[in-house]
């Protein structure tokens, strides 16, 4: 099971992108829980996740992520701006997959 | 050139964000938020237009009075869930007990406050809690004294000034016990400032600083120059990707939420409204047409008018997160992100509608928000009608949306053409 973590602002515009990622990781019969938070709470998740990714908008926030990842082994980024805004599951969910 | 910006912008961004006091800020308005909420449905339900015609006077005075209770409750002593929430808040990012940072941080804040109301005529009744004091009129009070206080009571903790129970008592105890120290320095102080400021200046501190810092500021943010600042600023940072309302409402919030107040007292009491700029103004006539920059007649643009594939897919995907204000499809998608073609309707048409709509407010021909809090999701033209409670409020947006539209047309129609000029290219290319 690969688990996935995504953060923006408040979880709201993410959100969006969950869908889109779990049903292509469905289509290719990948198993995967994947959930979105806003900045306050990710932290409190990173014990849960495989890999973070950030919003674009909240991109400042990876310098600090990254320090607080870092205790648990597992790699944050920036999702693709282009996947982000034209919520492309394919792309953000192999994304993922490159950081795991 | 956007891309050496942007490297100077990330990092404000990051500060700003992180901020120890603005995001302890942000969290503790974000407490306020579910209760001004609950406040406003009552009183957008007591206000509503039609009642007037359904009900007698003297049962929509009684209506009103029954109902009023819950903004009262919660609206109209906003400054006590600030003060709490500050406490609790900055108390957490220091790994001290939390709920003992709240509890101290609202007490400094009412031992500074006089259990006193003067009446027109001039007599003083003893033994009550001004409620305005509680409300818009003690906010800055109430915010300073909340970083205060708490900033004594976790250094006193943090240098371990506390009793320690021997192990086997139970926790609850122990932690009451460990606060007492921290507790009883700190409300000492506020306690002697109180003295001192009543004795020797026979004032009182919520009075000092109303005049001095909370009037000044908060006149300085009604402004229609200061906002449109605002606004520039946070449609400069979102071209560059980032979250503008994050980064600029943390620092701008406290003045617009008191103005928000002000103007929910007001209308309570059936006065004018003092302010056309406030917290709803900022949320319903700079985002609450589909979003920041209220992109929304963009969207409709796009899948009305727009030829190439890129724009008419973005339009469908942006449509429904825009009906309730959300546009990260289009500043991504579109993109508006570091699109040197899109940034000058970006910048102007927002700044253009906030002047516009803050004019028809000042010659009267809309009434401004009333001071309810409208959840930012709640759809264009609703929103504006609830925040205005006034059809008025409501039609504003849909000729700020038209004036959006004309702002924008040429410059989406130049970045359809070279979309389509694009697509043209690939397919002979495949």
């Amino acid at each position: 099971m690969k688990k996935i973590l995504l953060a923006c602002s408040s979880g709201m515009s993410t959100s969006l992108l969950v869908t889109k990622m779990e049903e292509y990781a469905a289509s290719i019969g990948d198993e995967v829980k994947i959930w979105a938070v806003g900045q306050d709470q990710a932290k409190k998740e990173f014990a849960n996740a495989d890999v973070v990714l950030i919003g674009p908008q909240m991109s400042f926030l990876k310098g600090e992520f990254q320090k607080e990842a870092e205790q648990y082994g597992i790699k944050v980024e920036v999702i693709d701006m282009m996947a982000y805004g034209m919520a492309d599951g394919k792309k953000a969910y192999e994304q993922a997959l490159s950081l795991m | 050139m956007f891309e050496r910006l942007s490297k100077y912008l990330v990092p404000i961004a990051g500060k700003l964000n992180n901020n120890r006091f603005l995001s302890v800020l942000r969290d503790a308005f974000m407490l306020a938020f579910p209760l001004t909420i609950f406040g406003s449905i009552f009183v957008v339900l007591t206000n509503l237009p039609f009642l007037e015609k359904i009900m007698s006077a003297g049962a929509l005075a009684n209506f009103k009075d029954m109902f009023g209770i819950a903004s009262s409750a919660t609206m109209g002593i906003m400054s006590v869930f600030v003060v709490f929430g500050i406490g609790y808040y900055l108390s957490k990012s220091y790994e001290v007990e939390a709920i003992f940072g709240g509890a101290i941080s609202l007490v400094s804040f009412l031992l500074l406050t006089p259990f006193i109301v003067t009446l027109e005529g001039g007599e003083v009744v003893s033994g009550v809690i001004p409620l305005d004091r509680l409300g818009a009129k003690g906010m800055f009070l109430g915010m300073i004294t909340a970083f205060l206080a708490t900033e004594i009571y976790r250094r006193i903790v943090q240098k371990n000034i506390t009793i320690k129970m021997p192990p086997g008592v139970p926790s609850a105890v122990a932690k009451s016990f460990a606060a007492l120290i921290p507790a009883i320095i700190t409300l000492t102080v506020f306690l002697m400032i109180n003295v001192l400021v009543t004795q020797l200046f026979n004032t009182n501190l919520h009075d000092i600083i109303y005049n001095a810092i909370q009037a000044p500021l908060v006149g300085l943010g009604s402004g229609i120059v200061p906002t449109l600042v605002a606004v520039f600023f946070i449609q400069i940072f979102w071209f560059f990707g980032l979250h503008g309302q994050i980064i600029i409402n943390s620092v701008m919030d406290p003045i617009w939420n008191t103005l928000m107040i002000e103007n929910y007292e007001a209308y309570q009491a059936g006065a004018a409204l003092p302010h056309i700029i406030s917290k709803p103004f900022m949320e319903i006539y700079t985002v609450g047409m589909g979003g920041t920059g209220m992109t929304l007649v963009v969207v409709f643009a796009m899948l009305a008018f727009m030829k190439s594939r890129q724009l008419k897919q973005v339009g469908k995907l942006a449509v429904g997160p825009g009906l309730f204000n959300v546009n990260e499809p289009v500043i991504f998608g579109l993109p508006i992100v570091m699109n040197p073609i899109v940034i000058v309707p970006w910048i102007i048409a927002p700044m253009v509608v906030t002047l516009v709509s803050y004019f028809a407010m000042s010659i009267g021909l809309v009434p401004p928000p009333t001071g309810v809090a409208i959840p930012w999701t709640v759809p264009f033209f609703i929103n504006g009608i609830m925040a205005t409670n006034s059809l008025a409020g409501g039609i504003l947006q849909l000729v700020n949306m038209v004036i959006v539209g004309l702002i924008w047309f040429p410059f989406l129609k130049t970045l359809d053409k070279t979309n389509l000029m694009k697509e043209k290219e690939a397919e002979k290319a495949a």
